[in-house]
């Protein structure tokens, strides 16, 4: 039996995080969610996934930053794949989230909402190139 | 700060110390607070350090005029209602004054009740002022919220029910037979279009209260047009439409954003592709003068009938003709026509019933490129 790789999913959208999960699961991924940054990063700490999905809007502005540091900063952090989500707003349709050179690693920036064969096809070509 | 939960500060910067005193005792006696001034500096250094809600002012005194205060104290501590003594009933001076900034003038001499009645007068109308900009800030501070609101509680649900969308088609997409399929995807499409328009209409607000992003540069407009037919030729291709283009080749440079620019030019291809028929034809022609370059898009469509033809940049005015299938936010061109005023440009449309639809876009040549463009000419003569 193969093992499922673990993926992280962390949004303040319930129904967000369920539709996700429901389209990760089917491409064969055990899916772990959060609702929110302090939780999310636990969870991160105690099952290590293989990827993580992060909002970025979440309640305060920049929380998925701050969160996207603390998991950057863990051990496990350092190299896993870390996607973003943003819903191109508030700073105007143009200025989508484009991370500066100093920022940690975001491997994706993907835009709600996202197609399922493209979610299925980018975690595969990242957790394949590892 | 405003003194209005209190008594009313006065402030009277007089030379003769018999009016200061007259005018202490009148105003007092109404209940408000009075403070003198002798003369000019005096009396600024006191209206910064008390801020009073009125200030009398004499026009005539010894070192500074009162016209110099009143131009002082209009510019620097705008909210004070300022009001010249005239001595010797000088029209010219007083409309000087109210020019100046000044709310009003007394002509001396005058009586006390003439001088309660100008105070009552300019202390309601500080009130008004003060009230009209705090509502206003009130107004600017709910708009830039709305926004945010709209974006975040009205966009998510929408983007929420497309993931669902997606994930019931990939879950059970396989197992659905052909109307389910049409079903599913129909209800994809309008809400789909209902966030754009949603998006739209963000975009609006945003160019309205001058919150959208817009990075003005030197440009090309060939790069703009080619990268908007670029984009929009897949769609063409499928509607069986052709999109041509016919640009000059020595264009000068513009200054503007190019993602709106791309968005206004897609906007306008996208809609002459819902109103031209199959094997119709989609024209974009620039041209230049010295001042402007002008971009047109002619369509080969069912055309605009007259009467609706000032309304279609007017926010969610459809042209709804016999084909009830054409949909849309109703917003596209009312994002092309202030994204054009924004980069001082124009739109317009001429259009014949049954023969087609043209937009001619104006830009102004940009100053740099003008020169430049001239430059380059005279070199190539």
């Amino acid at each position: 039996m193969t093992i499922k790789k673990k993926i992280l999913l962390i949004d303040d959208d319930k129904d967000f995080l369920f539709a996700t999960k429901l389209i990760l699961e089917k491409g064969g991924y055990e899916v772990f969610m959060a609702e929110d940054g302090k939780t999310g990063v636990e969870v991160w700490k105690s099952i290590a996934p293989d990827l993580a999905i992060i909002d970025m809007m979440m309640e305060t502005w920049g929380e998925g930053f701050s969160v996207l540091n603390k998991i950057r900063a863990t051990d496990t952090g350092k190299e896993t794949p870390l996607f973003m989500l943003s819903a191109v707003d508030l700073q105007g349709p143009y200025n989508s989230f484009e991370p500066p050179p100093e920022f940690p690693k975001v491997n994706k920036v993907l835009h709600k909402p996202i197609k399922a064969d493209d979610l299925l096809r980018m975690i595969a070509q990242e957790l394949s190139g590892k | 700060m405003p003194n209005t939960p209190e008594k009313p500060l006065i402030l009277v910067i007089d030379d003769e110390e018999a009016l200061r005193d007259g005018c202490r005792q009148v105003l007092e006696k109404c209940g408000y607070e009075v403070i003198t001034a002798e003369q000019g500096i005096e009396g600024i250094k006191l209206a910064r350090e008390r801020m009073p809600d009125m200030v009398f002012v004499d026009l005539k005194m010894p070192h500074m005029s009162g016209m110099e205060i009143i131009e002082i104290m209009s510019r620097d501590l705008p909210d004070i209602v300022l009001v010249m003594i005239t001595g010797f009933a000088s029209i010219v001076s007083a409309v000087e004054a109210i020019q100046k900034g000044a709310y009003d003038y007394l002509p001396k001499p005058f009586n006390p009740d003439q001088l309660r009645a100008l105070t009552k007068r300019g202390l309601d109308h500080r009130n008004l002022k003060i009230e009209t900009k705090r509502l206003r800030e009130e107004k600017d501070r709910m708009e830039k919220n709305f926004i945010t609101f709209v974006s975040h509680e009205m966009r998510s649900p929408l983007v929420v029910i497309r993931q669902y969308i997606e994930a019931l088609n990939e879950i059970a997409g396989k197992s659905f037979d052909k109307d389910v399929k049409e079903i599913i995807e129909r209800c994809r499409k309008r809400v789909q279009s209902l966030e754009e328009m949603v998006e739209h209409w963000l975009d609006i607000s945003r160019i309205e209260n001058g919150t959208l992003a817009q990075q003005k540069v030197s440009l090309s407009l060939a790069s703009i047009i080619s990268r908007s037919v670029e984009e929009m030729t897949p769609l063409c291709r499928k509607k069986g439409i052709s999109l041509e283009t016919n640009i000059s080749k020595k264009l000068p440079q513009i200054t503007g954003d190019a993602e709106s620019l791309v968005r206004v030019f897609t906007n306008i291809i996208g809609n002459a592709t819902k109103y031209t028929p199959e094997g119709g034809k989609i024209t974009i022609t620039v041209k230049n003068d010295e001042y402007y370059t002008t971009a047109s898009i002619a369509d080969t469509g069912m055309g605009i009938p007259l009467d609706k033809l000032p309304l279609i940049f007017e926010p969610f005015f459809r042209c709804r003709g016999k084909d009830e299938k054409i949909i849309g936010s109703g917003l596209g061109l009312t994002f092309c026509k202030k994204i054009m005023e924004s980069h001082n440009g124009g739109i317009e449309v001429s259009s014949k019933e049954g023969k087609g639809t043209t937009f001619v876009l104006t830009f102004p040549v940009s100053d740099n490129a003008a020169k430049g463009n001239t430059g380059h000419t005279s070199k190539s003569i």
